[in-house]
């Protein structure tokens, strides 16, 4: 509804033999899309170094996100990862995540008419009415806070609104997914006490703790604990894809009972376990999260410049309304669909934000572990 | 809480610096190195330069509120502070809050903390309105986990003054201004030492968001880019650079941010071509009279000229070896370097940084944020005006605080700096050489890293520094 008209009318023009993507526009213009993972931040570190001054996001060509494309796409919200690689973990990867959260903020600083910075779910949707892409950041790897309560917590404060608990290396406090496959050791079974001290102080912060990249264990027992919803930022169905990336039916079915979200990844190799693969066969995705778990916990996490191989038809960040399209050519409805794109997301956002300040004031959220006080002082990491 | 990672056993440890012991704690603000003892201008010169009718004026005050209920010196000490209550310009409670209590706030009363000099209480007691509380992490932790241990030590401070009642923090001059009305006792955050950003611009941003308003280049080491007037260390020592090119990036950022350069625990030379570089005024927050006592951390009357001339301000340091350049000092000894100052730049350049909780020993009659009245009653005895004492107790930083926000103002058609610094100059075993091809490679799954691959990156990593050697 507050897209401008030359947008509407081009989508018009193109979709014209297509009345699901007539639709699907449509819906996305009355809901956000809210992605949860797009590693341009990572690329822009790797071919510019963070030198903004070097990239035009008007034209640049090497990467799956560029900003035509994003307002092709109708990207209303992203989560931009702030990730650095487990090789800094022990070396400098508190740094080196700064910086990559710095970058983020100069991106949207150096192109306001198109990118607004947020923290909160009213945050999205204040941007989406301005008709920008709301620019969250979630951090993606248990190392970049070295093991530091208070590194998260200034995390929080620069904005960061998820933590991914690993990424492909085992933390002194929780395992990564490729325990699961048999390529890591085991070290903390699941999560060490530690790690659970920092779901708890995760919930209290208001911080979405994000279970991508997890392993199975670590899956159960963050879900069991939470107080709040969890996110999986850039997973798919492992019924559909057997890649221990993937999330499986009975954590869907947690999911489903603790009313969290699974951001659907399309990246080929979790789509279809091979290098190939096309639009129906992520949709074959949703539609497995859709009747195991519910539509109301299914979401998109597309994992943009993140990954060497994206399904055809859904090349770069322009594509998904395609991906929107299918949807609606199988049956879903215009709810579920809405819901897909941005409601489930906001829901959980919600409620975690409203379990931050349940915590505030009531200290008695904490009690289940112990030494967690009211400004959680003994959390010091 | 660490457990060992299983490849680099000694990975998980080699790039920590540990504060653990409360005997780190001496050392870590020892400038009182012997090299730096130099003779001290003792009180007997000063005694026995006073004209005669001085002691009779001094006999007369001393005696005046002894025989009538007139309005003594500490009367008007206390009301002067009444009205210009005290910002001070450095405090490391949370260094003492670390090394004591891991950070643990909920094992700490903030109203008395017995093992410190610094508490609710006293600082009520001291007429102190603002502290500016240094988010401090020893040297030692340069080219390790600096940058973690100040966004841990950052972290404390926020969690500090949200917790108490009576704190507030602050990262406005408006704030600052607003918390007096409040009847807060205003906290502002300052980082010592240049270390702690890791030469990134980027980690500077950031602890500005986090409220940082104030930075030291150095502390007792040298950085890439800044050179310390203690050399403690001994790491990065270059010939006749005192701010490299990158160090003079990071002067103009701090510019362009809003966040005050502080020249304190710089070489000489650092803090002339820094003053020389900065747009907006600078301080030394916690510094005093070379004149009067000859330790390097202290600043030459030529340094305070070049200060008072780009409209600087000197916060005069409490702790006995800066004063009396020797372990033992009084309060007259702290008012000689007021005198001294204010003869040579005036009152308008004068502020006082206290550095109670980061030295070890201070002047009788000033052993805590308590006793700052004393140190007025003083100079109000010396014939300070009280307008001068105005200016010292907080009217001058909040100058410098105002013109350091207009130059950010002004500041908003530059962008971001992305100057970085040359990777030979910072090229070390905490560093990911991010030129390390190996991480251009995305193997299935993008990212990720086989399992093997930690051990080959460490192999290139130590490689190609024996190659750069």
């Amino acid at each position: 509804m507050f897209y401008p008209v030359f947008w509407e009318t081009a989508g018009f023009i193109l979709s014209k033999s297509d009345p699901y993507l007539n639709r699907a526009y449509q819906l996305m213009s009355e809901t956000p899309l809210i992605d949860g993972h797009n590693d341009l931040p990572w690329q822009l570190r790797m071919q510019f170094n963070n030198q903004l001054n070097k990239v035009n996001l008007d034209t640049l060509e090497t990467t799956h996100t560029n900003i035509p494309k994003i307002k092709e796409g109708r990207l209303g919200a992203q989560f931009w990862a702030a990730y650095v690689p487990c090789e800094t973990q022990y070396k400098d990867a508190v740094r080196q995540t700064l910086e990559q959260i710095d970058v983020v903020h100069r991106m949207c600083e150096k192109y306001p008419d198109t990118f607004k910075f947020v923290t909160t779910s009213q945050g999205i949707m204040d941007a989406f009415k301005e008709n920008k892409t709301a620019s969250l950041i979630g951090v993606e790897g248990g190392h970049s806070i070295d093991s530091s309560l208070g590194t998260l917590r200034t995390m929080y404060q620069l904005g960061v609104r998820y933590l991914t608990l690993t990424h492909s290396c085992n933390t002194p406090w929780a395992d990564n997914w490729r325990v699961d496959d048999g390529s890591d050791p085991i070290q903390s079974g699941g999560l060490s006490p530690f790690g659970k001290q920092l779901i708890v102080e995760m919930n209290r912060l208001g911080m979405l703790i994000d279970l991508a990249h997890v392993p199975v264990s670590v899956m159960n027992q963050t879900l069991t604990m939470s107080v709040a919803p969890v996110i999986f930022s850039h997973s798919s169905a492992y019924a559909v894809c057997r890649h221990s990336r993937n999330v499986p039916d009975e954590i869907l079915l947690k999911v489903k009972e603790k009313k969290g979200i699974v951001m659907v990844n399309f990246y080929n190799d979790y789509v279809t376990c091979s290098q190939k693969a096309n639009i129906s066969d992520v949709a074959d995705h949703f539609d497995h999260i859709k009747k195991v778990g519910g539509a109301e916990i299914i979401g998109f996490g597309g994992d943009y410049d993140g990954v060497p191989r994206t399904p055809e038809g859904l090349e770069d960040v322009s594509k998904v309304p395609n991906l929107v399209a299918e949807l609606l050519r199988r049956g879903w409805t215009d709810e579920e669909v809405k819901a897909a794109l941005g409601n489930n997301l906001l829901r959980v956002m919600s409620e975690v934000e409203r379990v931050r300040t349940q915590s505030t004031n009531n200290p008695g959220l904490c009690e289940r572990v112990k030494r967690c006080g009211k400004d959680n002082s003994d959390h010091t990491g | 809480m660490m457990q060992m990672f299983r490849i680099d056993s000694n990975a998980a440890h080699a790039c920590r610096h540990h504060i653990v012991s409360s005997t780190a704690l001496e050392t870590l603000h020892s400038v009182h190195a012997a090299s730096q003892q130099g003779g001290k201008q003792t009180d007997l010169k000063m005694l026995s330069g006073w004209p005669v009718n001085m002691w009779l004026w001094i006999l007369l005050t001393f005696i005046m509120p002894l025989l009538t209920s007139a309005y003594s010196e500490k009367e008007r000490a206390q009301e002067l502070m009444d009205r210009f209550p005290l910002i001070d310009g450095h405090n490391d409670l949370p260094l003492k809050i670390r090394v004591y209590y891991n950070n643990r706030l909920s094992q700490i009363d903030l109203q008395k903390i017995s093992k410190a000099a610094t508490d609710i209480y006293r600082l009520r007691a001291g007429s102190v309105q603002t502290q500016m509380f240094a988010a401090y992490v020893p040297c030692g932790a340069q080219e390790k986990d600096a940058v973690m241990l100040t966004l841990e030590q950052i972290d404390l401070v926020r969690r500090m003054c949200n917790k108490a009642q009576d704190l507030e923090l602050v990262t406005t001059y408006d704030d600052l201004t607003n918390s007096m009305m409040k009847q807060k006792i205003a906290c502002l955050i300052s980082i010592e030492g240049g270390h702690s950003i890791d030469s990134s611009l980027a980690v500077l941003r950031m602890f500005y968001e986090l409220g940082v308003r104030s930075m030291s280049l150095t502390h007792n080491c040298n950085t890439p880019w800044a050179e310390t007037s203690t050399d403690l260390y001994g790491v990065f020592q270059r010939e006749n650079n005192s701010l490299t090119p990158f160090g003079k990036s990071v002067v103009e950022e701090m510019n362009r941010l809003g966040m005050i350069v502080d020249l304190s625990h710089s070489s000489w030379e650092t803090a002339s071509a820094a003053l020389k570089h900065s747009r907006a005024p600078v301080i030394f927050s916690h510094s005093s009279s070379h004149s009067i006592c000859d330790n390097k951390r202290n600043v030459p009357d030529w340094l305070l000229r070049e200060l008072e001339q780009k409209n600087g301000l000197i916060m005069v340091n409490l702790y006995s070896k800066f004063i009396s350049c020797g372990k033992d000092a009084n309060i007259s000894d702290v008012a000689d370097h007021f005198d001294h100052i204010k003869k040579i730049i005036g009152a308008k350049s004068i502020g006082i940084g206290g550095d109670f909780d980061g030295a070890d020993s201070f002047p009788q009659g000033l052993q805590d944020v308590s006793k700052y009245p004393a140190l007025i009653q003083e100079l109000l005895k010396r014939n300070w005006s009280e307008q001068d004492l105005a200016d010292v107790l907080r009217r001058n930083f909040l100058r410098v605080f105002k013109e350091v926000e207009n130059v950010r103002d002004n500041s908003k058609h530059l962008i971001p700096s992305e100057d970085q610094i040359p990777s030979e100059k910072v090229k070390n075993l905490c560093r990911l050489d991010r030129q390390n091809p190996i991480l251009q490679r995305s193997i299935s799954g993008a990212k990720f890293i086989l399992p093997n691959l930690y051990l080959m990156s460490s192999l290139l990593l130590f490689s190609s520094i024996f190659m750069n050697k």
